[in-house]
């Protein structure tokens, strides 16, 4: 079986390189019967890459602990599914899995473009299994995930493996990593068509039309496997800490940022014909931090919990990126000709400004998290010493950051395509703005005296009064015209644009999002040793240990705390927090108990039990406010963007503005 | 007999792995200090004030160092410069803003700047020059209008 596994790892990685050549080749030497046997081995090296990921999976649930990666990465005593989650589990798995998701994208673009855009296609497919082809370099050759355990000449096998590590036996790691994948793989598509756009030398748009249903499926995949992320940290570290500004935490969010900047940017480029070189870089960037973010959590070059252990293949990422991103450069360079602006702006108080603005700052945002992770390695390399550049640094930089984007969101709405008016400015800013104000307002009156917490407080406000105005002045029209009511007018109306009030529900996400973060500014914690039968306190609910129980399955160990809550002397629940001990890593976990309400989350860790002979729980408790808008947020962002993606039922067709020459004001038109 | 072994390894492991104190004091004087340094534990990105993991090697000694070297009259500023002599600028929350580390505070400030002047740039290039308007095509001007009038047919 291992056999087949390397044979089809190996054989994909010379159809990569076949794929390649014959692609090039034969639209270069005018074949196509060439280009096309490149493009028709796109399949074989999906159903190669597939078969050996197949092996993988029945290795690790069938428990072939002759397998070196199944030996480490799983055990018998666990579950089914976290047995499949052991693919990505370690090095190996996880670059084969990021090969066949890329695998997989490849053969899917290849099918849906068979009969069309008949130029690219051969280099879109080149650079596609390119990128591949350096993956498959690094399974085939340096972390191959069939190599066997091995004692001089024979082949042995251990009893049981090490199993997955304990933390990563839940249900959200389950999915969060394949999720993440399927982001930043699917960056490499629209890139691949930006690139192959730029070597015909097209002039229009059409690598934006093609892919921008692709940038924001894979836009919606990145930001379900940060948040997803976010939410199994929650979950399981036992502290309630969603995002630590870990490094590879940062990896995930870089190629974020840049994504929305260009799915903001690029609708400049296909209403106005302007900002064609910015989206190449854009989309370019948001490619190249995503395989910036793979080598992070492989090379070992910063420290993070997250990173898998060290391995040699640093060196061949850096590589990769810096061919890669010379090459970019070059194409974008030498084909600035084509990539000129076709618009000018009419005016500085306009949407495209705005978009300017939009950009700027969340590419600020993005360099800022970027410039906090690698400084603490050029701190080391120029002065010798090694700085740390934690969460208060990352806080302190990114919140007047993310606070000014999140006016931007609310102001983008108001702001007129072409030009706005003051007046009309005046009038779109007024209600809004006294919605903000009345929050900061009150939250001054009862005592909040939190600037950033009152400001994102007033902020959000703002934005949701801006998108509420725009669905209801919409709704209000169709509701006119039609008779229906305003509910099934404002669905209506988001039916006829999808991509526009889609686009308002995921800036209602991202206000959810900034909601649930505030709400870390007014968070209690406590840590108390209690004795069964005791109670103690915090915020306003009383904690009573009523039990502490014990067991054990084949998998792990466990110990639990049974504890009473009670608000205003009346007991509104029972929380069961528990502490497990794995046998095969022998490794202890937190399985926390958490009350989650709108308003609050009152969270449990069962930490412990003294070492002093008092025979006392630890509990460690604390009250998080407002933190379950983060998850509902992320759900609000999901819609949207699913709704950005229905086909609209009125297809407009906006015809760009020309400009056809210039005149003198007053002066007579010559026809 | 594997339900008496695994019995034993659940009272030899919960001892083992679950025994631990609540000595990780925090008071507000503590905490004032505690933000200030860096958490070196090699699992956080966190501060000695704010690390949750319980008996954290380095964030509860840390706390504990503080509180003695305030109770025998230490100021804020001497401890966080003793825990910089023992483990050199790491042991700083965030880089000092002196030398090179100031750079990490300038450059994302002057990434905007730039970014701004950027902006600048393109709205100068880019924008139509005052005083003059588009001359009017007679034929795209009916494009427009038909286009306009089956738009509102569609939307009546």
């Amino acid at each position: 079986m291992e056999n087949l596994g390397a044979i089809a790892i190996l054989l994909a990685f010379c159809l990569s390189i076949y794929s390649v050549f014959a692609s090039i080749t034969g639209v270069r030497t005018n074949r196509p019967v060439l280009a096309l046997s490149g493009q028709r081995a796109v399949y074989s090296i999906w159903f190669l890459l597939t078969t050996a990921s197949a092996l993988l999976v029945y290795a690790l649930i069938a428990g072939d602990f002759r397998l070196a990666y199944v030996a480490k990465h799983s055990n018998r005593a666990m579950p089914t599914t976290y047995k499949f989650a052991a693919w990505w589990g370690g090095m190996e798995g996880s670059l084969l899995l990021w090969s066949w998701i890329l695998s997989s994208y490849s053969a899917v673009v290849v099918f849906t473009n068979r009969k069309k855009l008949r130029d690219m296609m051969p280099y879109v497919t080149g650079i596609l299994m390119t990128v591949l082809c350096f993956f498959l370099i690094l399974i085939t050759f340096i972390e191959n995930p069939f190599q066997v355990l091995a004692v001089g000449k024979g082949i042995t096998e251990v009893p049981d493996g090490n199993g997955l590590n304990p933390l990563l036996q839940y249900w959200t790691m389950a999915i969060h990593p394949p999720t993440l994948y399927m982001g930043y793989v699917g960056f490499v598509v629209p890139f691949a068509f930006a690139m192959a756009s730029l070597i015909t030398k097209q002039p229009g748009d059409a690598w934006i039309h093609t892919t921008r249903r692709w940038t924001l499926i894979t836009w919606g995949f990145q930001s379900s496997g940060v948040l997803l992320g976010a939410g199994w940290a929650y979950a399981v570290l036992g502290w309630g800490g969603y995002w630590g500004w870990d490094p590879v935490e940062n990896a995930s969010l870089l190629p974020w940022i840049t994504a929305t900047a260009f799915l903001h940017s690029v609708m400049m480029q296909e209403k106005k014909g302007m900002m064609k070189v910015w989206n190449m870089v854009l989309i370019a960037a948001t490619f190249f931090l995503c395989i910036f973010g793979t080598f992070l959590t492989r090379s070992g070059i910063v420290g993070s919990v997250h990173a898998f252990a060290q391995s040699p293949i640093g060196k061949y990422f850096v590589v990769f990126l810096a061919v890669g991103i010379a090459g970019t450069v070059y194409l974008i360079l030498d084909r600035l000709e084509y990539l000129k602006s076709e618009a000018q702006l009419e005016s500085v108080i306009s949407r495209e400004s705005s978009f300017l603005f939009n950009n700027l700052i969340l590419l600020a945002s993005c360099f800022a998290v970027l410039w906090g992770t690698i400084f603490p390695v050029i701190s080391e390399a120029v002065t010798g010493e090694k700085i740390s550049v934690d969460a208060p640094f990352y806080n302190r930089v990114n919140v007047p950051i993310g606070l000014f984007l999140l006016f931007l969101t609310g102001v983008g709405p108001l702001i007129a395509w072409r030009r706005s008016s003051l007046e009309s400015l005046k009038r779109a800013f007024f209600w809004p703005s006294v919605a903000g104000l009345v929050v900061i307002a009150a939250l001054l009156i009862s005592g909040v005296r939190h600037f950033y917490a009152s400001m994102s407080l007033g902020l959000c406000m703002f934005v949701t009064a801006t998108v509420a105005i725009e669905f209801f002045k919409g709704g209000r029209a169709i509701a006119a015209k039609s008779g229906q009511n305003l509910i099934a007018a404002m669905l209506e109306l988001t039916h006829r644009n999808t991509r526009r009030y889609g686009g308002y529900i995921v800036h209602m996400g991202i206000v959810l999002l900034f909601l649930g973060f505030t709400g870390a500014a007014f968070n209690k914690d406590a840590t108390n040793d209690v004795k069964t039968g005791d109670a103690f306190h915090i915020g306003r609910y009383e904690l009573k240990i009523r039990d502490l129980l014990d067991g054990d399955n084949e998998n792990y160990s466990w110990r639990k705390a049974v504890v009473d809550v009670s608000v205003g002397g009346s007991v509104i629940g029972t929380m069961e927090p528990e502490q497990r001990v794995y046998k095969a890593s022998r490794q202890p976990t937190s399985e926390v108990a958490i009350r989650r309400r709108l308003h609050e989350d009152l969270y449990l860790n069962f930490a412990g039990v003294t070492n002093d002979g008092r025979n006392m729980a630890i509990i460690q408790s604390y009250v998080f406010p407002l933190v379950t808008w983060i998850w509902v947020g992320f759900y609000v962002l999901l819609a949207g963007t699913l709704i950005c993606l229905v086909p609209p039922k009125v297809k407009m067709q906006y015809l760009r503005t020309e400009t056809v020459g210039y005149v003198k004001q007053n002066e007579p038109v010559s026809q | 007999m594997n339900r008496y072994l695994n019995k034993l390894l659940l009272v030899l492991l919960t001892g083992l792995c679950l025994a631990q104190t609540t000595s990780d004091m925090l008071t507000p004087a503590i905490r004032g200090v505690g933000d200030r340094l860096a958490c070196l534990c090699g699992s956080c990105k966190n501060t000695v004030a704010t690390c949750q993991m319980l008996g954290c090697h380095y964030s509860a000694p840390g706390r504990e160092r503080i509180a003695k070297m305030q109770s025998a009259g230490s100021s804020d500023d001497a401890i966080v410069a003793d825990f910089v002599q023992r483990e050199g600028k790491k042991a700083l929350a965030v880089p000092p803003t002196e030398g090179f580390p100031l750079l990490s505070w300038v450059m994302p400030f002057a990434f905007i700047g730039v970014g701004l002047w950027l902006i600048y740039w393109f709205v100068g290039r880019y924008r139509r020059p005052a005083g003059f308007t588009p001359r009017i095509d007679q034929a795209a001007l009916d494009r427009y209008h038909s286009q306009i009038e089956k738009e509102l047919t569609r939307l009546e």
